[in-house]
């Protein structure tokens, strides 16, 4: 049995334009369906349609179309913060809350309860509180909750959007199970990277329209619409497809092994990796944290002794999962927490003394949840608001000019917070362009964001750097902070591991396997093909291959 | 401390008592704290509360209560103060003179009675407060809905209670947030003048209520996908039991209010 989404389309108001235009496909039962497209194509929008948000709890607009699904077909979908959506405080208390409300007879509720706690692998966690848990362990309680009201289909919203990469893997192997028990999901999340081993069936949406719609194998061959949908695919299929335009016969490949054998028929098999050649040019001191330790008031030591160098118009990355330490970090140097011991520098002074405000003049914060910092009531005033809070001078004739780069200038007096994910996002990015801090720092900055705003904020940094700022960013997109990092800070536990350049760590799997984080296959494949130097981005990587194959 | 106004998840006996004998004691004593008048009384029934917050380890969250709370005691003891200031009650003076104002005579009499009437007014609403607070403490809203529950209160009346219970601890969160990504960006909160302090604070007021507004849609949205409908006749996961420490407790409390109402009758001075 499969479930048909016929001609919907959805205007949120009479005078406003169509956010979805003839949306039609087919979600089949026991598969998983991706639906993926950029930044505002509706994904979100399509979501509470066949949630039946829309016109349920939303009457306003206009629809017209169909889900045909029986009246009783039971839908339930899990969204992006599970912190919005369980209800209850202790474990059971959250994956009850579903059936409860379903008028279940208690035996009935209790069995359900404990399978979808064996299902998912969770036992361990039915007698914790849920504020307890970290990102991927809510995630998986909020699956499970949504799994015990055995639903027809199940839609999971960017479900690890927020998640480390033990968080993930969690949800991957959540997924691994559901798929095994024959459940219809459909995932709306323009990463493909993180699933793309289950996926079945790909639909993809470009301004409210189905571009494609077919299986992954066909989404994988087609490359053009990969391009125009900004979605992210996994590195090894991004490795095929570069390649296979500069060499012809290459069979396809999607994951690592099969790119070693594959890229090894082409040049033969791996070699032993040559040393790299240091390349990192040492620059100015410019922010400089000497054994920050820190020990909250119930006793928790979050940092031990972290000693770091932050050096002008470089990239660093702060890596590690989720707990680690990472913002606590980052807290210390912008002065919004005080270290139990240890000291911060700007240019050799201390900072301590300063208020947050005063200290954001020479380093600043752009937080995770955009939300939390737009208040403006235009695009434009937000864009200026560091410039206005700090009194630094700007021209109206460069932030227009910057707006119109980001493609914003058309939303330039629009209320930032009906912007889009990723776009409030991007303006959140953008308006340390107007401040006059030589230090910045992002949290998560690729949140939210498709291909196309990641490749924009890539240039943003590129812009920032060829100012002069140093740029400091935690992120869980490992691929990106190998692209574009000159040096990588690992923290675990609240200790430093190691700071050291992106082609030192490279060698370093000793350390990667420490904190259970997998280094980029671009990475890998450089080690295992013992290049001239790890590569950390698919187009060097290509370009060695394509030069090892002339030479 | 972070948690304040909050459930602090502990081990303690007050943590595993029924709540709805939790509720009982809250009631009972919200009661007693509105009619009992006399400072013996209410000394004793202090001394009942902070023997069941050393037992069940609380203490140092109500100190913290106590510290949040002291502006407002100091204001009651004050204000009950200067009513009592201009009469001239019985019993030992501690200053007493004679004034004119604009023509009339006036007696301003600083009496052992006020202190006495000032304490006495503090403590009540103290305890009033503390019998709350010890309650919030120690009950989910989880259990504060299955003990409305069980009391045949409406679930939409229960849910509706545990899930502001639910949401303070968000709110108290991300107020915390934003107030450090906009000080972050440079909106100064710490060094400036009150005015401008407090012009601050209103400028952070527009993303809370944002975000607000936002976790309330997305509330809205998740009781949609778990098909939450008052009409249908809910079942339930957890069944809550009562045990010997509820009895104990409930003897405590029965035993307290005797002992309480027998001090009232004995010692009462009228205020």
């Amino acid at each position: 049995m499969s479930f048909t989404v016929k001609g919907i389309k959805y205007k949120y108001s009479t005078d406003a334009c169509f956010v979805l235009k003839d949306v039609s496909f087919e979600i089949e039962e026991a598969q998983v369906t991706a639906i993926v497209g950029p930044s505002g194509c509706g994904k979100t929008t399509l979501v509470s349609i066949l949630s039946g948000v829309i016109p349920t709890l939303m009457p306003m607009g206009e629809f017209e179309g169909s889900f045909d699904v029986g009246e009783n077909v039971n839908i339930s979908v899990v969204s992006q913060s599970p912190e919005n959506q369980l209800f209850g405080y202790g474990v059971e208390d959250a994956i009850s809350f579903g059936i409860e409300n379903m008028g279940l007879k208690n035996d009935e509720i209790v069995r359900r309860v404990e399978y979808v706690l064996d299902l998912l692998n969770i036992q361990h966690l039915r007698k914790r509180s849920v504020a307890t848990l970290s990102g991927g362990q809510r995630q998986a309680v909020c699956i499970a909750s949504v799994l015990a009201m055995q639903p027809d289909i199940l839609i999971m919203d960017e479900p690890v959007s927020s998640l480390d990469p033990n968080g993930k893997k969690m949800i991957q192997f959540v997924l691994n199970q559901l798929r095994a028990t024959g459940q219809s999901t459909v995932i709306v999340d323009n990463n493909l990277d993180w699933f793309s081993d289950i996926v079945d069936h790909v639909v993809g949406l470009i301004d409210g329209e189905v571009v494609f719609d077919g299986d992954k194998n066909e989404f994988y061959d087609n490359f053009e619409i990969q391009g125009k949908l900004g979605v992210t695919i996994p590195q090894e299929v991004e490795i095929y497809r570069e390649l296979s335009k500069k060499v012809n016969g290459l069979n396809k490949f999607c994951t690592i092994n099969d790119a070693k054998r594959e890229i090894g028929k082409l040049i033969g098999p791996e070699r032993a990796c040559i040393k790299n050649v240091n390349s990192f040019m040492k620059s100015e001191e410019v922010l400089v944290s000497e054994g920050i330790c820190k020990t909250f008031q119930d006793g928790f030591h979050a940092l031990v002794n972290v000693d770091a160098v932050f050096e002008r118009s470089k990239v660093i990355s702060i890596l590690g999962q989720n707990g680690s330490g990472k913002t606590t970090f980052v807290k210390h140097l912008n002065g919004l927490y005080r270290p139990t011991t240890g000291t911060v520098r700007y240019n050799g002074i201390e900072t301590t003394g300063k208020s947050v405000a005063q200290i954001s003049k020479d380093i600043i914060l752009v937080f995770q949840h955009p939300e939390h910092m737009l208040f403006e009531e235009t695009v434009y005033k937000e864009l200026v608001f560091c410039a206005t809070a700090q009194g630094v001078d700007y021209s109206e004739e460069e932030a227009l000019s910057l707006l119109s780069c980001y493609d914003l200038l058309e939303d330039k007096d629009e209320l930032p917070v009906n912007l889009s994910m990723g776009k409030k996002h991007l303006l959140t990015i953008l308006s340390v362009f107007f401040s006059s801090a030589e230090v910045i720092i992002f949290d998560e900055p690729t949140l939210g964001m498709d291909l196309h705003l990641k490749k924009k904020l890539e240039d943003i940094i590129k812009r920032l750097i060829g100012k002069g700022k140093t740029v400091i960013i935690i992120s869980h997109d490992i691929p990106l902070v190998f692209k574009i990092s000159d040096q990588i800070l690992i923290l675990d536990e609240g200790v430093k591991l190691t700071q050291n350049t992106k082609q030192a760590l490279a060698d370093c799997d000793d350390i990667f396997e420490k904190i259970n984080i997998t280094l980029p296959p671009v990475v890998i494949l450089s080690k295992y093909f013992g290049l001239s130097e790890a590569c950390s981005d698919v187009n060097s990587f290509v370009q060695e291959i394509v030069d090892r194959l002339i030479c | 401390m972070g948690d304040f106004l909050q459930y602090v998840e502990m081990e303690s006996f007050l943590h595993k008592l029924d709540p709805r004998t939790k509720f009982m004691f809250f009631i009972i004593m919200s009661v007693l704290t509105s009619f009992v008048k006399s400072g013996t009384a209410l000394l004793f029934l202090f001394v009942v509360f902070t023997a069941i917050w050393i037992t069940s380890h609380i203490g140092k969250f109500i100190i913290v209560l106590a510290k949040k709370v002291k502006v407002l005691l100091l204001f009651i003891f004050l204000l009950w103060l200067v009513l009592g200031a201009f009469k001239i009650n019985e019993g030992p003076v501690i200053y007493r003179t004679a004034l004119t104002l604009f023509d009339n005579s006036y007696t301003f009499s600083l009496d052992w009675f006020d202190l006495y009437k000032g304490s006495v007014f503090a403590l009540r609403i103290f305890l009033m407060i503390s019998a709350f607070y010890t309650v919030i403490l120690s009950t989910n809203f989880s259990q504060i809905i299955l003990g409305l529950r069980s009391w045949n209160v409406p679930y939409a009346v229960a849910f509706g209670i545990g899930l502001v219970f639910q949401i303070i601890p968000m709110i108290i969160k991300e107020f915390s947030t934003i107030m450090e990504a906009q000080s972050s960006r440079g909106l100064e909160v710490d060094k400036c003048s009150a005015i401008a302090k407090m012009k601050n604070y209103v400028i952070i007021s527009l993303p809370l209520l944002f975000r607000v507004l936002g976790k309330g849609h997305s509330i809205s949205l998740a009781m949609h996908y778990y098909k939450l409908n008052f009409k249908v006749k809910r079942t339930s996961f957890k069944l809550i039991r009562a045990s010997y420490l509820d009895a104990i407790f409930v003897s405590v409390t029965v035993i307290s209010t005797a002992i309480t109402a027998v001090l009232q009758y004995m010692f009462y001075i009228p205020l």
